[in-house]
């Protein structure tokens, strides 16, 4: 583990702490709507600063909060194709069963590989300090995941290689 | 019904945003700091006093202003004073501020973050973790419901 990750997590989990204060908020446009302000931007009283939390370049956390709702946009490092490959298929995969995942957003923002909505609903019936944990285990696992695949799809190639390469 | 109409564009209007209720930003100025003298804070990180540099450029940060100019160029010379004060003196000079400038300092650190360029990301999170050590959870809470933005 790089000396920058766990203060870059550390960061990113006071930050989350903070802004996951969110309380029921009914929509100001449409009578006995409810829907998450972050998403709507029907008002900018009920935006609050977006801030941006960055390790380096490539790996950035955005953190949107709203009055009722709060927007978690990451991006994960990329080193060259096929970890770019990687990241794009593993992340398709999660987002098509995004409702599995309840927090998950169906849609990166534009800039980020993966979104997370957390809204009031979800602090109220899960801990605030288990959704915090599970967005940091997330960032923990995600880097390791993909370069855990890259190794595992560069041994497979190798015996693809050597299996095909055998025949001349 | 005078006259049927096959165009829809009729829905696209906003309505409510004649409605009178609708929360609108303040207009003028505030008046407040005009950003920090930048030959000042120079002559101050030169001869070594980075701690009153640090003072200088919070108490001065152009927080009420509209000037999108005034504001860079303040966050530019603010982010340089971070940069040369060393790991080491952190804490040295947190304790010499007050809980007004650590919620300034904090703005400048999360807007430090967003143009990340070689090894000042690293920097900037030592900074924020010691902020936080002393400011604790209500330090960013201002710093996300603050409309005055660095």
């Amino acid at each position: 583990m790089s000396a920058t990750l766990k203060p870059y997590l550390t960061a990113v989990r006071h930050t989350l702490t903070a802004a996951m204060c969110l309380d029921n908020f009914s929509s100001q446009v449409v009578e006995r709507h409810n829907k998450p302000e972050v998403e709507v931007r029907s008002s900018k009283e009920l935006l609050l600063t977006p801030v941006v939390i960055s390790r380096n370049e490539k790996e950035k956390v955005l953190i949107e909060t709203s009055v009722n709702s709060v927007r978690i946009s990451i991006s994960v490092k990329q080193a060259d194709e096929i970890e770019k490959i990687l990241c794009k298929k593993f992340m398709r995969f999660m987002m098509m069963r995004a409702e599995n995942f309840i927090v998950l957003r169906r849609k990166p923002i534009e800039g980020y590989d993966i979104s997370f909505l957390i809204t009031n609903f979800h602090t109220e019936q899960m801990y605030k300090h288990k959704l915090v944990d599970f967005v940091i285990h997330f960032m923990e696992e995600i880097d390791k995941e993909i370069s855990e695949m890259k190794l595992a799809v560069n041994a497979r190639a190798r015996i693809v290689a050597e299996e095909f390469l055998k025949r001349f | 019904m005078a006259k049927n109409t096959l165009s829809s564009a009729f829905r696209k209007i906003d309505v409510d945003q004649y409605c009178e209720d609708n929360y609108k930003e303040d207009e003028v100025d505030q008046v407040g700091p005009q950003g920090p003298d930048e030959n000042e804070v120079k002559i101050l990180i030169q001869k070594g006093k980075l701690i009153d540099a640090l003072k200088l450029v919070l108490v001065n940060a152009p927080l009420g202003t509209k000037n999108q100019q005034i504001k860079d160029n303040a966050l530019n010379l603010t982010l340089k004073v971070l940069f040369s004060i060393k790991t080491s003196q952190i804490e040295e000079a947190l304790s010499s501020l007050d809980s007004d400038l650590l919620d300034v300092l904090m703005k400048y650190v999360y807007k430090g973050f967003e143009n990340p360029s070689e090894g000042s990301s690293g920097h900037l999170l030592v900074w924020h973790e010691k902020i936080y050590n002393v400011g604790g959870v209500g330090c960013i809470i201002r710093v996300l419901s603050d409309t005055r933005r660095v």
